[in-house]
């Protein structure tokens, strides 16, 4: 079952309200998606009426909801309440849809395993030994483990679709400004955008045409389609039209061999399909990684400026001055993957570094959206990894945080370039889901959607097998 | 980066780093930027600098004040509040 149609009016009938709640409280303790499960409070945010009466759905702890705690996973922002909900999550509710809770993350967006949380850990419903992916991880579960049909999450490098990948779901990136970043706490504003996990094509695509437009509440919003600059008409070319030519990344790209074999496959089943599918250069891959995590670090040391202890969230018991509060709030209520981003961040933006650094990557970005527009003549849409390896193991068994950077290589590139990506599930190898991504020019969600229809028509989804939720 | 750089960058960003954080986070400072530093090997003459993902221009709107009616909610967030006043320590 592709659509939504086994979950609407789920939580608005009382007798299917207790089964959905029953069905959550056997799976949640194995997977640990949620920070908080409250379908209860949800209900009274939504509207009775719409499209999508009583559907549940999660929020990555990223993104306020009124009346819900909003921790980014992170001890600096326990016992926070939402004040205010974000603009994404508040179209939801109003097109019928039900917010049952937030979803487990890596601390402000930063990691790759969900295991950065300050909170709990998520577990991966194919294998609870295995990291569910991140930092949208908890989202990425809760939908593949049947509990909701789909999710909020936020992608600032990869952490809707590496996720969607690890789990075996869809993980859309719109493109950047599409989906209005009102209500998302900022951790690198350039690159960050709201995402979508969902368990088909069809979902995600009706999901993202009820949250996506321009926002007056976020200023860098667009409507699809909107040109503002010379910039954005450059690879817009994304609208209208049909997908004929597949581009596959091609090269040395260091996958591992259940991911390579995939990745061969899938392009096989892309031929037998119809379309042309020929090999591509991306001559900036290279690149990416570095470049991204130069210009997120920066951006995050300045975001994330404004925890300090004294307005909201977590204050040390005691400082004897201002200064000391801030510093042992800091010191005390950050952990170490977002200190050691903060550090980078401060270092690449110090006077007489800046030029070596984060000048030099806003420059290279330059090269990098041009290599795209090159690409996207030849080609409609691109097929690529998300990760170089299926979903890893917990702890000191998988890759360490240094590798887990460098394995970002392959989803940087849509957040750098501006333009949407599309992790789809695509096989199984080991046991284990293996997804790739499609990426189109700018405002091109519909190419993507096309596509990946396409390819779901000849090998479906398929689902881990301890979790039969009855409505997916 | 020398322990000297790496205090200094601590305390401009309002980190206190225990000395076994000096030795961890340092060593992972180090890496990435040894990582950053393939960045070298790209000829940037001529490229000018992407600031945002796709608006180049500056958008702004009037300069209006908004209203929000539940402040109870924003000072119900604050970790010590007398009267509507949040508590921090004395300034000396």
């Amino acid at each position: 079952m592709s659509s939504l149609s086994r979950w609407i009016g789920l939580l608005t009938d009382p007798t299917s309200f207790e089964s959905y709640v029953k069905y959550v409280e056997q799976v949640e303790p194995k997977i640990g998606a949620f920070l908080q499960f409250d379908p209860r409070l949800g209900l009274r945010e939504s509207s009775s009426e719409g499209p999508l009466k009583g559907v549940p759905f999660a929020v990555k702890d990223i993104l306020a909801v009124k009346g819900f705690p909003l921790t980014c996973g992170s001890r600096i922002l326990e016992g926070f309440l939402s004040p205010y909900t974000a603009t994404a999550v508040e179209k939801l509710q109003r097109a019928g849809a039900v917010v049952v809770g937030k979803t487990n993350m890596d601390e402000f967006g930063m990691g790759s395993s969900t295991d950065t949380s300050f909170y709990k850990r998520t577990n991966n419903p194919w294998d609870l030994e295995r990291v569910a992916g991140g930092s949208s991880g908890g989202s990425a579960a809760a939908v593949a483990s049947g509990m909701v049909p789909f999710a909020l999450g936020s992608d600032t490098g990869g952490s809707v679709r590496q996720p969607a990948a690890f789990c075996g779901i869809y993980g859309l990136k719109p493109t950047y400004g599409v989906v209005s970043r009102y209500g998302l706490v900022a951790y690198a504003s350039s690159l960050d955008v709201v995402g979508i996990c969902a368990s088909s094509v069809e979902i995600t695509e009706e999901v993202f045409a009820l949250i996506r437009g321009k926002d007056e509440r976020d200023q860098t919003s667009l409507d699809v389609g909107e040109v503002s600059d010379a910039r954005s008409s450059s690879a817009g070319s994304g609208q209208g039209g049909g997908v004929h030519r597949i581009g596959f990344v091609s090269g040395n790209l260091g996958l591992d061999s259940g991911v390579e074999r995939a990745y061969l496959h899938t392009q096989e089943v892309f031929r037998s399909l119809g379309y042309e599918v020929k090999p591509i250069v991306l001559s900036m891959l290279e690149y990416y990684a570095p470049v991204y995590y130069t210009i997120a670090t920066a951006e995050a040391s300045a975001n994330l400026a404004r925890y300090t202890g004294i307005r909201y969230g977590y204050r040390p018991e005691y400082a004897e001055n201002p200064e000391e509060l801030v510093r042992k709030a800091r010191s005390e209520g950050f952990g170490e993957e977002v200190k050691l981003r903060i550090l980078l961040g401060t270092y690449v933006l110090r006077s007489g570094f800046q030029d070596q650094y984060y000048q030099r990557a806003q420059r290279i970005r330059t090269a990098i959206w041009r290599d795209f527009e090159r690409v996207f003549q030849e080609v409609d849409v691109i097929l690529s990894p998300v990760f170089p390896t299926q979903a890893f193991k917990h702890g000191s068994e998988g890759l360490d945080p240094f590798q887990q950077k460098v394995a970002d290589r392959f989803t940087t590139a849509a957040n750098l370039a501006g333009i949407p990506a599309l992790s789809f599930p695509a096989d199984l190898a080991g046991g284990l889901p293996v997804g790739f991504q499609l990426m189109a020019p700018v405002f091109g969600e519909e190419l993507l959607f096309q596509v990946a229809k396409r390819f779901a028509e000849s090998v479906p989804p398929l689902k881990p097998p301890s979790y039969p939720s009855p409505w997916s | 980066m020398d322990l000297q750089e790496l205090r200094i960058t601590a305390a401009l960003a309002y980190l206190d780093l225990k000395d076994e954080e000096y030795e961890t986070l340092g060593a992972a400072v180090e890496q990435m930027l040894q990582y950053f530093s393939k960045m070298r090997e790209v000829d940037i003459e001529g490229l000018p600098p992407t600031t945002h993902a796709l608006v180049r221009d500056n958008r702004t709107r009037p300069d209006q004040a908004r209203s929000f009616a539940d402040t109870d909610s924003l000072l119900e967030n604050a970790p010590e509040t007398e009267d509507r006043f949040i508590v921090i320590p004395n300034i000396l």
